[in-house]
């Protein structure tokens, strides 16, 4: 089944043509250089910069894949979350592609893409083997600049949230960190590599909510001020301290997040967990991944990630592989009727 | 004094016990109303009394907005209800804990300590109660006007928790989160919609209009805008549309002190 996916959620303009779980072509143009100018993203900047790439982009996707618009069995696109604006352009792109071709339309949730990202390869008939053999219901975890959320997946299409944050996103806290300090936007990833170099017991910051994981939230206020305290007390910052810094505020939230999972793989008495598919930004983290493959290891949970490092930040491809499942169960939308969702939950 | 004012000191230890705080202290109130006075000068000593403010309650202003927020068991403990029929609606007595390094505001009546809107919260749970206050004090604009929560503070004080604050009064029952990333949540249960926007990752303040600002205020709607230092320009261009309620916190002495100082200029 071959389906053309477009994403343009918040800064990524892509595109990308899929058949099952095949990836024939990814296409992702990044805004974030321009934005990076700005030290943030400017909402109008993104949408006419979407509107200025999304054709060429998806004339991209199609030529890669070698097949033609005829060959398309759907369109698919993101109706949310996301940068309200920004949904706008690709949802009417899709809209007007598929009244114009008469091709059935998908509607996808951004979070379920990101949490079936894992799905995704290039070699399609090994990964149909290996997702008939997923056993569920199963955890899910995205982990990204707009989103920390734990899922229980009954079954792919149906999901309950199990915990959520209740204010700074994982990668949003991991931004503001590396901003602290001066590493510029986006920071997660700066951090990252900046952390490498530091020692993480250099200094002590409190890991949220540690004893009280039964509350099942994600919550980065808490360790949010008590580093830009830190921070302030060891001005003026050199190049060590900022490694320093940088390592203890990644281990301080990852060992919060890995807190939460292991309380709940232990207390979790509703069903057997043997997988747990991770998705979104923060899961091309190096560190994170180590953490949650000890974490699965020792409960004999097998771990699903991305196959590439496309896979892990926005793209459309994602979202062509949670169309393919939605396809199968039959779930399309009316061209008139499919809108925006800025503030879709994964349930939506 | 007497007036609406509570004056938090340190306690001797002779009162009875449960009466002081569980660090030693008492607040103190004299109120200028006759039954209260005469009731304890029968009395010949003071009398303690609970707050009748529950926590995203309803601030009662008659006996039954209490009663109704209190469950039968609760209610079976109350041997008698003076009622003094419905009372003119005033704010709360204004707070003032003196134990500290010096005298601060925990909550903000009609008595000031200076001229302008300052309280101390001393946790994140705090700061949603302050909102609650300052949300009860402009809510009667509810809409007749748009009201503008825009909130100026650093990184980690707290603006979304005060936002938290600001939806549960409001009854809103969702979620609310930082809205750094999206720029824009909106939320909506209870009859009630607000709008939470973040100006942070903005870099024009002409932004805040492309998204839907403007449009928002004309109709009236209630928003908070955190990182308003940003787009203070554009917030102030629609004085006249909406009650704009600058919220600045800052941190305090511990780390759990914030300062929280509004106005509405």
């Amino acid at each position: 089944m071959k389906i053309l996916a477009i994403d343009t959620s918040c800064d990524e303009t892509s595109a990308a043509l899929t058949d099952g779980t095949k990836i024939l072509s990814n296409i992702i143009w990044s805004q974030s250089s321009a934005h990076a100018k700005f030290g943030g993203v400017m909402p109008s900047l993104a949408q006419r910069m979407h509107e200025e790439r999304i054709d060429w982009v998806i004339d991209r996707a199609i030529k890669n894949s070698k097949c033609t618009v005829g060959d398309l069995d759907a369109i698919a696109v993101t109706t949310g979350p996301g940068l309200s604006i920004a949904l706008g352009v690709g949802i009417d792109r899709a809209k007007k592609l598929a009244i114009k071709h008469n091709k059935k339309l998908i509607a996808i949730n951004h979070l379920e893409g990101h949490m079936l990202s894992c799905l995704a390869g290039p070699n399609s008939e090994s990964l149909e083997l290996k997702i008939n053999n997923l056993q569920f219901p199963a955890l899910g975890l995205v982990v990204s600049g707009g989103n920390t959320l734990l899922v229980k997946i009954n079954k792919i299409g149906s999901y309950e949230i199990l915990a959520q944050t209740t204010d700074d996103a994982l990668g949003e806290a991991l931004d503001k960190g590396a901003r602290m300090l001066g590493l510029g936007y986006p920071g997660g990833a700066v951090l990252e590599k900046v952390a490498r170099g530091g020692d993480i017991k250099t200094y002590t910051l409190p890991v949220p909510i540690a004893g009280q994981e039964k509350r099942q939230m994600f919550t980065y206020s808490g360790l949010k001020t008590a580093f830009s305290r830190l921070v302030k007390s060891e001005e003026p910052l050199t190049k060590v301290k900022i490694q320093n810094l940088a390592a203890c505020f990644q281990d301080v939230a990852f060992t919060h997040l890995v807190r939460v999972l292991r309380y709940y793989i232990i207390h979790n008495s509703s069903f057997v967990i043997h997988n747990l598919l991770v998705g979104g930004g923060v899961s091309a983290n190096i560190e994170i991944r180590k953490r949650l493959r000890k974490l699965c290891s020792q409960y004999s949970i097998n771990v699903l990630f991305p196959k590439s490092k496309k896979l892990y930040g926005d793209n459309a491809a994602m979202i062509g592989i949670a169309a393919y499942f939605k396809a199968q169960r039959n779930e399309y939308i009316n061209p008139n009727l499919i809108d925006r969702k800025p503030g879709a939950k994964i349930f939506d | 004094m007497p007036g609406p004012l509570t004056v938090i000191v340190r306690g001797k230890h002779k009162l009875a016990r449960g009466v002081e705080s569980e660090n030693g202290k008492v607040g103190i109130r004299l109120p200028d109303y006759e039954f209260v006075q005469k009731l304890v000068g029968k009395f010949g000593k003071p009398i303690t009394a609970t707050s009748a403010n529950a926590s995203y309650k309803k601030r009662p202003y008659q006996v039954s907005d209490i009663l109704d927020n209190l469950s039968q068991k609760q209610k079976d403990l109350i041997d008698l209800v003076v009622d003094a029929g419905k009372l003119p609606t005033r704010d709360p007595s204004t707070v003032i804990d003196t134990t500290l390094d010096e005298p601060m505001t925990l909550r903000q009546g009609e008595i000031k300590l200076s001229d302008k809107n300052e309280v101390l919260s001393r946790s994140e749970e705090n700061t949603q109660n302050i909102a609650k206050e300052i949300w009860q004090h402009f809510e009667s604009y509810l809409g007749k006007r748009s009201i503008v929560f825009a909130l100026q503070g650093e990184m980690g004080t707290g603006k979304t928790q005060f936002t938290k604050g600001l939806a549960r009064a409001m009854g809103i029952t969702e979620l609310v989160t930082s809205p750094t990333f999206a720029i824009e949540n909106e939320y909506e249960t209870g009859g009630n919609k607000l709008y939470h926007f973040d100006a942070w990752r903005l870099e024009n303040s002409e932004e805040l209009n492309a998204l839907g600002f403007q449009k928002l205020v004309l109709q009236k709607s209630v928003i908070s805008v955190e990182w308003a230092e940003k787009v203070a320009d554009v917030i102030r261009g629609f004085d006249d549309e909406a009650i704009i309620i600058w919220i600045k916190i800052k941190f305090g002495v511990s780390e759990s002190d914030r300062i929280i100082s509004w106005g509405n200029l």
